[in-house]
């Protein structure tokens, strides 16, 4: 991965291009039963969303809420009680449309008994690549993911975020089109989340299609194009991140070296045109954004404050 | 050891002529019919009969078109290589070092005073060996995939372009590469201990001026010795006489004045006979063909008794006895057993008589008199020249193969003559021996046998793993193992051979104490067919259920290498072919199973 950025806006403006449709699901739900046919849990309700060529897509909601369901569901996992799934056009079920997908589950949940660099050498060989671009893969993943010093170690001796890391190499090493990340953030620290969510925006600048599960509302905020948001299995908002957030009966107003008299000036001509001054007061930054620059401050004993 | 009729029988001669081909093909269609069905019923409750009925065929389909002909060797490759690191990786090398430490201390603990050293080494290192491979497939095969899906990690399999039929015979492939690499090292380990502990060398005690003499006591036994004259005259070589199942050869030679003998190594322990089997028939009191002998007591059928001193006798019928096969001498063995009916001279054996005649009966050989070994094999050397008989009138010499047997066909005549004595003898019992293989070649095949149970168990742990977890698919596994080791007496059941009737039947008789030769007696003829009837139905059920499982005892050959015997080529072919059938077979359901199955439910 690469050192992340100084803090600045993360989202950048890259437009989705075309309104080709990666995935799509009509009336998609899941049920579950027990042995004897009897109905347990509704998992999934009617679930209709399309995912667009190029953008990142959140699912985001509550624990039960069925954003695993749905992400497994759409992998073939599980198989639908009603309705059905396609990715690339293609029948969820159907295995070849996996040679275009990669995968980060939620757990990374790959084979301690391997070291780095067989588990990138396995999943290459179950894309069927050959031996020499498996080779150069691995290594170029091993290395962007910053595990080189760690290649030759059994994944039970990784800490979590390297475990997260090893995950994230092996749902790249077939240069997908589409990127499914189950919960990506989950275990990482303020570094590892930045750069994680630097990665997936770059993927989405290369053209690639993200599906983004999480619960890490900060997270999806940063990154996604457009969300749903589902509650009990149900879809209870879908829309672009910007459009679902602005809150339309109030005006924000940033503004640089402004005096006390200016201030006072602009609180009466609100008042005086009939508005309500809701705040007129120094923005806040983020806690992540106040933590990078602390960490990346090489002034010891100096907060950023003072500069 | 005991040899079944149907073990002789060669290759293609089991496939066509005595349903090998046909049983295979029955098997397969009854499981397809029976697994539509199955299959279909479980659809019904979950999607309704149309739908559910296109759901079955959706999989049949896509198994056909879609999944066999994109099942790729790289994928099958890396799954297999998964599945072996695996299991190294979880330390399977112990069951190698429990192997080892059983032989270093089975060289200790087991009687070398037996009568076979070399097949009491023999049984050792097979069972052995059988018992920890078995186990070990077992094992890896049950709870390998359950574990994938318990922690999930098959979700990182099932979300890559990888097909069913590629995870299961990635499964079985790399657990079979694993059990073979231990049992190749099993192999060249149980040979050395087996060919070590066998050999023994004998000094000379003491000779006597006439070539007689004695050996030294080692290894438990000395022999006693006799030098024949060569052809310079001097008394150069000899023969110890056979003492545990072996003998040894001495040589004579001259060293500074002084004759030194020098014993050979043991022979006759490390056999690989290859036994030339014929058909046997009997003759009655009056001398006319029969079919079966008589039972003297003993219930089991595999050994019928001919009366002594009367027309009864056993005749074997050969074909192929030609000179080239056979030698110049005509070599035979025999096993018969001896039934005495008083005790009479019990120091003496019970006698006998061969006769060797052509089938046509008009030229026969004189009659050979042999007194019966009991428990050992008797080896004869008949040679090729022989006075006999032609359309009775005597004959100072006739030629084996150019007289009594032209045209290859020979039959070989047993009569017991004493009075009052009975020969028990089986079609194996009496054999031509067409020369010998080497013992490690014979070893080998035994091993084979071993390797072909290790991938039954293996393929049939690797299926129900696919819908079952991995305590249940282990009870399930050696079920079918148990119920294949016991696979004859279970079949004698399911026939109907067993006295005292079916199951239903038995748990009557049980408390009522009632003895298995009587009738069922319940005062109510209504119920006693009913009780009939219903267990001909289970006894059918088990008869299927035992005719689809595989025999697991049939595949060890174990007791081939301990006599002595070389393992058949035909048989070997068999077992493969059964095993390839079984491995096709297994792997079909597993692939139905893992591909209706939710991985991550």
């Amino acid at each position: 991965m690469t050192a992340a950025t100084a803090a600045e806006p993360i989202k950048t403006t890259a437009a989705s291009t075309d309104s080709d449709v990666v995935i799509e699901t009509r009336n998609l739900g899941k049920t579950y039963r027990d042995f004897w046919g009897r109905r347990k849990v509704a998992a999934l309700k009617a679930l209709d969303i399309e995912v667009k060529k190029g953008e990142i897509f959140g699912l985001l909601g509550p624990n039960g809420s069925g954003k695993s369901t749905t992400i497994k569901l759409i992998q073939g996992l599980l198989f639908p009680t009603s309705g059905r799934a396609f990715v690339f056009g293609k029948d969820a079920r159907d295995v070849s449309k996996n040679e275009r997908i990669g995968y980060l589950p939620e757990e990374s949940y790959l084979y301690k008994f391997l070291n780095a660099e067989e588990t990138l050498d396995f999943y290459g060989r179950l894309f069927d690549m050959p031996a020499e671009v498996r080779r150069q893969r691995s290594d170029q993943l091993i290395k962007m993911v910053g595990l080189d010093r760690a290649r030759r170690r059994q994944l039970r001796e990784y800490s979590k975020g390297m475990t997260r890391r090893i995950g994230l190499a092996q749902a790249l090493i077939n240069e997908p089109d589409l990127l499914i990340l189950d919960e990506p953030t989950t275990g990482m620290d303020p570094i590892g989340s930045r750069e994680m969510k630097d990665l997936i925006i770059r993927l989405r600048d290369e053209g690639k299609t993200i599906l983004l599960c999480s619960h890490q509302l900060a997270d999806v905020q940063d990154v996604c194009d457009r969300v749903a948001i589902l509650h009990q299995g149900e879809l209870r908002e879908l829309g672009r991140v910007d459009s679902l957030l602005k809150v339309r009966d109030v005006t924000e107003v940033h503004a640089r070296g402004l005096t006390e008299e200016v201030k006072q000036k602009i609180a009466d001509l609100i008042k005086s045109s009939g508005g309500e001054l809701v705040s007129l007061d120094n923005p806040t930054t983020t806690m992540e954004e106040l933590f990078l620059d602390i960490v990346r401050d090489d002034r010891p004993g100096q907060r950023p404050s003072s500069r | 050891m005991r040899i079944e009729a149907d073990q002789m029988y060669g290759y293609f001669e089991w496939l066509f002529l005595h349903w090998g081909l046909l049983h295979g093909a029955l098997v397969a269609a009854v499981m397809a019919v029976l697994g539509f069905f199955v299959c279909y019923i479980v659809a019904i409750k979950q999607h309704g009969p149309s739908e559910g009925f296109f759901v079955v065929t959706r999989v049949i389909y896509e198994l056909i078109a879609r999944d066999l002909p994109n099942t790729t060797g790289r994928r099958v490759y890396a799954l297999s290589k998964l599945a072996f690191q695996e299991a190294i990786r979880r330390r399977v090398l112990v069951v190698m070092a429990v192997f080892i430490v059983g032989l270093l201390f089975g060289g200790w603990f087991l009687d070398s005073s037996t009568d076979n050293v070399a097949r009491l080494y023999i049984s050792f290192v097979m069972t052995g060996t059988s018992y920890l491979v078995l186990l070990l497939g077992l094992f890896l095969s049950c709870f390998s995939l359950p574990a994938d899906i318990k922690s999930k990690t098959i979700h990182t399999i099932a979300t890559k372009p990888v097909r069913s039929t590629e995870i299961v015979l990635g499964r079985i492939l790399g657990f079979t590469a694993v059990g073979t690499m231990l049992l190749v090292a099993m192999g060249i380990l149980s040979y050395v201990f087996v060919v070590r502990g066998s050999d023994h060398r004998h000094e000379i005690s003491e000779v006597a001026a006439d070539g007689t003499g004695k050996t030294s006591y080692d290894a438990r036994h000395e022999h006693t010795f006799e030098m024949i004259a060569g052809e310079s005259g001097e008394l150069s070589q000899g023969a110890t006489n056979e003492k545990k199942s072996h003998k040894h050869k001495v040589v004579a030679t001259v060293k500074d004045g002084k004759t030194v003998y020098e014993v050979g190594e043991p022979e006759g322990l490390l056999a690989a006979r290859i036994p030339v089997f014929g058909k046997l028939r009997f003759t009655n009191r009056q001398g006319e063909d029969d079919t079966k002998g008589l039972n003297v007591g003993d219930e089991s059928e595999y050994v019928a008794y001919i009366e002594g001193n009367s027309l009864m006798s056993g005749v074997w019928s050969f074909n192929g006895v030609t000179q080239s096969r056979f030698g110049d001498n005509l070599p035979m063995e025999m096993n018969l057993k001896a039934f005495r009916t008083f005790k009479g001279d019990i120091v003496t054996g019970v006698q006998g008589e061969i006769i060797l005649r052509n089938p046509n009966k008009q030229i026969e050989s004189e009659r050979i008199p042999f007194i019966v070994r009991e428990f050992a094999i008797d080896h004869k050397e008949i040679n090729r020249k022989v006075k006999g008989t032609v359309k009775g009138e005597p004959k100072e010499e006739i030629d084996i193969y150019e007289d009594l047997a032209p045209d290859g066909k020979l039959e070989v005549v047993i009569r017991c003559t004493d009075g009052g004595q009975y020969f028990g003898m089986a079609q194996p019992d009496l054999y031509l021996l067409a020369g010998e293989s080497t013992f490690g070649w014979n070893l080998f095949k035994g091993f084979f046998g071993i390797w072909l149970q290790m991938v039954l168990i293996i393929c049939l742990g690797v299926m129900f793993s696919t819908f079952l977890s991995g305590p249940v698919a282990m009870v399930a596994t050696m079920t079918a193992l148990v119920l294949g080791f016991c696979g004859n007496m279970a079949f004698d059941i399911a026939n109907g051979k067993t006295p005292g009737g079916g199951p239903i039947e038995s748990m009557i008789r049980m408390p009522m104490q009632s003895g298995a030769m009587v009738d069922l007696d319940l005062g109510n003829k209504v119920l006693e067919t009913f009780i009939k009837k219903s267990d001909q139905g289970i006894m059918y059920t088990m008869y299927a259920l035992f005719n689809a499982l595989p025999s697991f005892g049939s595949f060890n050959t174990s007791e081939y290498v301990a006599y002595g015997f070389d393992i058949f080529g035909g048989l070997v072919a068999r077992h493969l072919t059964m095993t390839m059938g079984y491995f096709v077979l297994t792997s079909v359901i597993a692939y139905f199973f893992l591909k209706t199955r939710e991985m991550a439910a």
